[in-house]
Order: C-alpha cells, then sequence, then structure tokens
C-alpha cells in the first residue's frame, strides 16, 4: 500500500488514524434539487476503536457509512481510510480496495439464499488467489470464530435469524479485513440473539483489533461500543467517549 | 472456474423458469437441426455424385419434356460415353400410398454400370435381366417393407394410366448418402404396357431423361455441349448438364422455399432471444439487492457482467444442445426417413450441423443475457442496498 501513487500523506502506523474525514460533505442530487444529507463533517477514528452511530432517521448515518466503507462517493471533502484517499480510487480500483479492506454487516443479513452457510462465507474469498484448501481453511475459521461450525451445509432459510447474521459476520471477516461496518446489524432480532451478535463484534474489536463502525438505534447496543457519536440532519452533534466508562476500546 | 457453482445455483433458483426456457430452446433448436439438415444433405449429396462422372440428359422443355429413345442408343455410341440408360419416373401408388418410394423405369442391362457404387449379387442381376417384369429394390426399402427376393411388387400406376405388376429379383445395397429406398424396373415394361393401353395419349417411346456414365470427368462438359449442338435443330432439343449441375437445378427450385424457411427460423430465433432475455431480466430483478451485496463485497462490475452471461448462456446452450444433440442422436438410432414417406431415401444430423446449432444457442443465450448483464453491471450498489434497509 505504501507504494501507491493514491497513498495520502503520512506513513501508517500502528494506533494511528484508521478514519479520516475532513470537511465530507454529500449531497443527492434529484432533477433541479440537491438534497444535502451531510454537511462539513469532521471525524477521526482509531485503528481498533469500536464506533457507534446514532441518530434519527434520515439523519444521514447510512450515508456516512457508505461514504466510509468506500461504497459512495462525497461531494466534497476528504475520505481517508487507513491511509487511502478514497476519492481519488477510479471505480474498479474502489472495488477492489473494498474487497481487500473492508467487512459488511447488513440488517437483513443480505445473504445468497441459494448458496449453503459455506458458499455464503467463501464468496469473498473467490476473488483472491487462494487455492481451494485454502479457501476452505479460511471459511472454517470464520465459521468457528461466530461459533457456527457443523452448519455450514445449511442454506440461509434453515437458519434462525439471529445464525443467518453470524454466517454474514463471518462472510465479513473471512478476508481478514481491518474494518467492519455494520448498518444495524440487530435491528431485525430479537433481545437474546441481538446481544450474541453484538459479544460477537465485541470479540472481534477486542481479540482481533477490528475497527467497527456500527450504525444502530438502540441505545443498548450503542452502549457496547467505546465511543457513541451521534448525527443530526447531516451534522454531528457530540461524540460521547465511553473510555471513562470502561468500556475500552482497542485503542488503550 | 470457482464461480460456475455459484451459476450453476442460480440457475436452479427458479426451476420451472429455467426449464421453460430450456425447453422452447431445446424444442426449437430440434427442428432447426431437421430443416438445417435436410438443406445440407441435399447439397451433400449434390456435390458427392461428382466422382461417378455421370450426366443427365433432359428434354429442353426440362421436367414436362420426354426424350425420345431411339437417343439413348445414340448417346450410348458417342466418344467418350461408357454406357447410358433411359431414367423415367414412375410415381405409382404401393397399397394405395401415394408416394411411397421412388420408382424408375431402366435399362436393366447398363443401370448397374452406370451406377456402380449400388451393389446388387452377380446372380440377382442375372435374374432381373431375365424377367421383364422384374425389378430390384434398394437394402432399405426391402426392411422398411419387409420384401424378399420373389415377392410380387404391384404398383399403381398414379401419373401413368397403366399398373405394373413386378416381382423382386434383387436387392441392392449401396453408400450411406445413397438412396437405398428406390426400386428399379425395366423401362420397356413400362413402354409396352403404355402403347398397348387404350386411355394412353402417348405412343410411348420416350423416357423421362437419360442418364450416362462418362469414361473421365474431364469429358462430361464437352459431352454435354456435344449431346446438345447434336439435337439443337431437332422437334425435340435436349438440356444435358452433369448429376451435380442436375441436383443443383433441383436445389435451386427448393430456393424460395429455402429463404421462407430461413426467414421464420431467424424470426424464431429472435423471438427467443426475447423470450430468453426475458427469464433473464425477469430473475435479475428478483435479485437486485443479492447484485449489490455482490458488488459491496467487492465483484467488479466485470464479473458481475460476466456471471449473467455466463448463466444466460448456460441456459441456452443446455436447452440448445438437448436439442441439437437430441436430435442427432434419435437421427442417428432411429432410421428417421423411413417415417418420411418416400420423400427422403436417408437422413441423418451432421456433427457440424449439431455443433453449429449449439453455437446458436450459445448466440441466443448471449443476446438474451447481454442487456441484463450490462443493467446488473451498471446498477448502483447503493439504491441496490436501500431496497431492503
Ligand atoms: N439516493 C438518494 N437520493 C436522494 N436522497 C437520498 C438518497 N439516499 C438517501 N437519501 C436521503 O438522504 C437522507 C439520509 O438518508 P440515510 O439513509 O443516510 O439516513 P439514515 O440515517 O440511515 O436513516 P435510517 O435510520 O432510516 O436508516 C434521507 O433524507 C434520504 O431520503
Ligand atoms: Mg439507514
Amino acid at each position: 500500500m505504501s507504494h501507491d501513487p493514491e497513498f495520502d500523506g503520512a506513513p501508517r502506523e500502528k494506533g494511528s488514524q484508521s478514519i479520516v474525514l475532513r470537511g465530507v460533505s454529500k449531497e443527492y442530487r434529484r432533477d433541479e434539487f440537491r438534497i444535502p444529507v451531510l454537511q462539513s463533517l469532521d471525524l477521526s477514528v482509531e485503528e481498533g476503536e469500536f464506533l457507534a452511530l446514532m441518530g434519527p432517521s434520515g439523519s444521514g448515518k447510512t450515508t456516512l457509512l457508505n461514504l466510509i466503507a468506500g461504497l459512495d462517493r462525497a461531494t466534497s471533502g476528504d475520505v481517508i481510510i487507513h491511509g487511502q484517499n478514497l476519492g481519488r480510487l477510479p471505480e474498479t480500483r474502489l472495488t477492489r480496495w473494498r474487497a481487500d479492506n473492508v467487512g459488511f454487516i447488513f440488517q437483513l443479513y443480505n445473504l445468497i439464499p441459494v448458496l449453503t452457510a459455506f458458499e455464503n462465507v467463501e464468496l469473498p474469498l473467490l476473488l483472491t488467489n487462494l487455492s481451494k484448501s485454502r479457501r476452505r481453511e479460511n471459511v472454517m475459521t470464520a465459521l468457528r470464530v461466530v461459533g457456527l461450525q457443523g452448519r455450514e451445509h445449511h442454506y440461509p432459510r434453515q437458519l434462525s435469524g439471529g445464525q443467518e447474521q453470524r454466517v454474514a459476520i463471518a462472510r465479513a471477516i473471512v478476508t481478514d479485513p481491518y474494518l467492519l461496518v455494520a448498518d444495524e446489524p440487530t435491528g431485525d432480532l430479537d433481545r437474546t440473539s441481538a446481544g450474541e451478535i453484538l459479544d460477537l463484534l465485541e470479540q472481534l474489536n477486542r481479540e482481533f483489533r477490528k475497527t467497527i463502525v456500527m450504525v444502530t438505534h438502540d441505545p443498548l447496543a450503542a452502549q457496547r461500543a467505546g465511543r457513541i457519536l451521534h448525527l443530526d440532519k447531516g451534522r454531528l452533534v457530540d461524540d460521547v467517549s465511553q473510555e471513562s466508562q470502561g468500556r475500552i476500546g482497542a485503542a488503550s | 472456474m470457482k464461480y460456475f457453482h455459484y451459476i450453476f445455483r442460480n440457475v436452479r433458483r427458479n426451476p420451472v423458469r429455467t426449464l421453460l426456457t430450456v425447453s422452447s430452446l431445446a424444442i426449437t433448436l430440434f427442428l432447426t437441426m431437421i430443416l438445417v439438415s435436410f438443406f445440407s444433405i441435399n447439397s451433400e449429396v449434390t456435390s458427392s455424385v461428382r466422382i461417378y462422372n455421370r450426366i443427365v440428359v433432359l428434354s429442353s422443355q426440362g421436367f414436362a419434356g420426354r426424350v425420345p429413345i431411339a437417343r439413348n442408343k445414340e448417346i450410348a455410341a458417342m466418344d467418350g460415353i461408357l454406357a447410358s440408360t433411359p431414367f423415367s419416373w414412375f410415381g405409382g401408388k404401393y397399397n394405395n400410398e401415394t408416394m411411397p418410394f421412388a420408382q424408375f423405369g431402366i435399362d436393366p442391362d447398363t443401370f448397374f454400370t452406370i451406377y456402380d457404387e449400388l451393389i446388387v449379387p452377380t446372380d440377382q442381376l442375372k435374374e432381373f435381366k431375365g424377367d421383364k417384369t422384374g425389378c430390384v429394390i434398394g437394402k432399405k426399402l426391402a426392411e422398411d417393407r419387409g420384401l424378399k427376393v420373389g415377392d410380387p411388387l404391384p404398383l399403381k400406376g398414379d401419373i401413368y394410366p397403366v399398373d405394373l405388376n413386378l416381382t423382386v429379383r434383387g436387392i441392392y445395397d449401396g453408400p450411406t448418402n445413397r438412396d437405398r429406398r428406390m426400386c428399379v424396373f425395366n423401362w420397356e415394361y413400362l413402354d409396352e404396357l403404355i402403347k398397348n393401353s387404350p386411355q394412353s395419349r402417348t405412343n410411348g417411346g420416350n423416357a423421362g431423361c437419360i442418364v450416362a456414365k462418362c469414361k473421365s470427368a474431364d469429358a462430361m462438359v464437352p459431352l454435354c455441349h456435344k449431346i446438345d449442338a447434336e439435337y439443337h435443330s431437332s422437334d425435340t432439343p435436349t438440356l444435358t448438364q452433369t448429376e451435380e449441375a442436375f441436383g443443383k437445378m433441383f436445389g435451386e427450385m427448393m430456393k424460395g422455399l429455402r429463404w421462407v424457411i430461413t426467414m421464420i427460423s431467424l424470426v424464431v430465433v429472435v423471438a427467443l432471444v426475447f423470450v430468453a432475455g426475458n427469464a433473464m431480466a425477469m430473475s435479475l430483478r428478483e435479485r437486485t439487492t443479492e447484485i449489490a451485496v455482490l458488488k459491496a463485497i467487492g465483484f467488479g462490475n466485470s464479473l458481475v457482467l460476466f456471471l449473467v452471461l455466463a448463466e444466460a448462456m448456460f441456459v441456452a446452450g443446455v436447452g440448445g444442445g438437448l436439442g441439437a444433440f437430441g436430435c442427432k442422436l434419435l437421427c442417428d438410432t432411429v432410421d428417421v426417413a423411413r417415417y418420411s414417406a418416400g420423400f427422403l431415401p436417408f437422413f441423418y444430423v451432421s456433427l457440424a450441423n449439431a455443433t453449429m446449432g449449439l453455437v446458436l444457442a450459445l448466440l441466443i443465450g448471449f443476446f438474451s443475457g447481454i442487456i441484463p448483464a450490462v443493467l446488473a453491471a451498471q446498477s448502483s450498489v447503493i439504491n441496490g442496498l436501500r431496497k431492503v434497509v
């Protein structure tokens, strides 16, 4: 990455800034109208942090998450992830970058229904040069981490919501990305399953030092994160670090 | 191919829809194979007769005209001619079947010299020459009808006002690309009946055409010219051409038909592109979110394009392959010509034609998949994901 021509400025080091947003604005255009969604937003997230994004519906949480994950581009400002200025990557490079660096977790799991748990988790690995046996090894490891060993031949419809979401998490971590983005990962789950998913995310953050950005409406879920950000009408209104409460992210 | 698994699973996603697409392609390709083979067999047979050095003497009025039988001897006596025979289509009914198989009045003394690719046992040929009401039939015809040497073979006149009471005297065999369902009998027998028939409007003495074998390939064209020049100023001028050119003339007659069939096939192919394309588009609309997820996790636009195209081509290829090679297999195992009521002496689907059918099906798959594939490749990830959340 350091030989990358788009590499942005200072070299990366442990504990350095994992996510840097500088004056980021995002607006959608619909016909003649411009709909401003995010307005000159500044944000920095340390490597290994677990960040929760909260805010009312329509406040731009998903939009912000999409920018951080390289799914969408800012209208102005810089989005620098792990030293990489995403705005400068052409489309194909950006896609490749996502495959290498980001794991996605969605509210509705978004598994491929015609593929088994194993095959779903294997999908991102098809983009790599790994041999079949190496892919298998990695898939089994990921399934073990999420506690679904023995379920690899099940189809999504044969799994509970909580289990489906765990397969989705296995799919998100199987390529060992360093950033995980989750958009309301517990939004469709009951308390118990939600708790298990949050435990898992916490574990991934603590043990595997994954940087996690999670959008949630649930204050209890947000409590699990090391830091909570509130978004309102496209602006960050406060920035509550929970480190003082003993919920220490990996930044310590 | 590590993506094949995923493609295959998508194909099975909606089995009924896939089955319908596969079936429509299979049926169409099956029929296309029959039509294409019909024409290609025709031209193949036409060009394969080149090696036999035969020329065909017709009346200058074409098939409607007659050639006086005296010409047979005159032509046979020409320099460079090995032998010649009258060749008259009888077209009689057998067991009240109209046009059951081809029947020709010929000269028993020369016919099997001229058509030397057709083999008839020496003793049977001798019997045939010795019996004016005898006939020789093809091996396939004998098999179809359960006929043996010595069996009667009555033919009721349809164009001619006379009936032939033939007896099978021999059975010939020959290469697979030759008509082995003919019945040949003595032209003189037919001519005598015509002469003695009160309903007959002619006095006989005419052949439908005359077929002669030349001593060498080089001699054929000059002989054609020579024969036509010879009779140019008689009351019955001739039109002489090589057997190959004669076959092509038949082909020309079917040209209009061939054009119509080609056009119909084209229309069907285009319709199929729409049918398969619609099925593919429907299938992808149901997968909008999935496609967005694939793109989010790093599947590039070109890979998505490839996956969709591969899926469309796979479905079409399976259907087309089943139709084309199924048709070939059927024609290889079952003698289809037998059920064509004498219209086709033999029938087969060549490997080249079947392969071409498969390629055609893949092309249909490609064109049916290209628009859905491009749409999927260009679809927005953000919008695709938003659809669900
Ligand atoms: N493609 C788009 N075109 C136009 N407007 C859009 C588009 N995507 C999002 N918006 C608008 O941007 C605003 C922010 O949307 P976003 O999805 O980021 O909100 P959110 O905070 O995630 O909401 P929720 O909690 O309901 O998921 C909304 O007003 C939405 O209507
Ligand atoms: Mg949202």
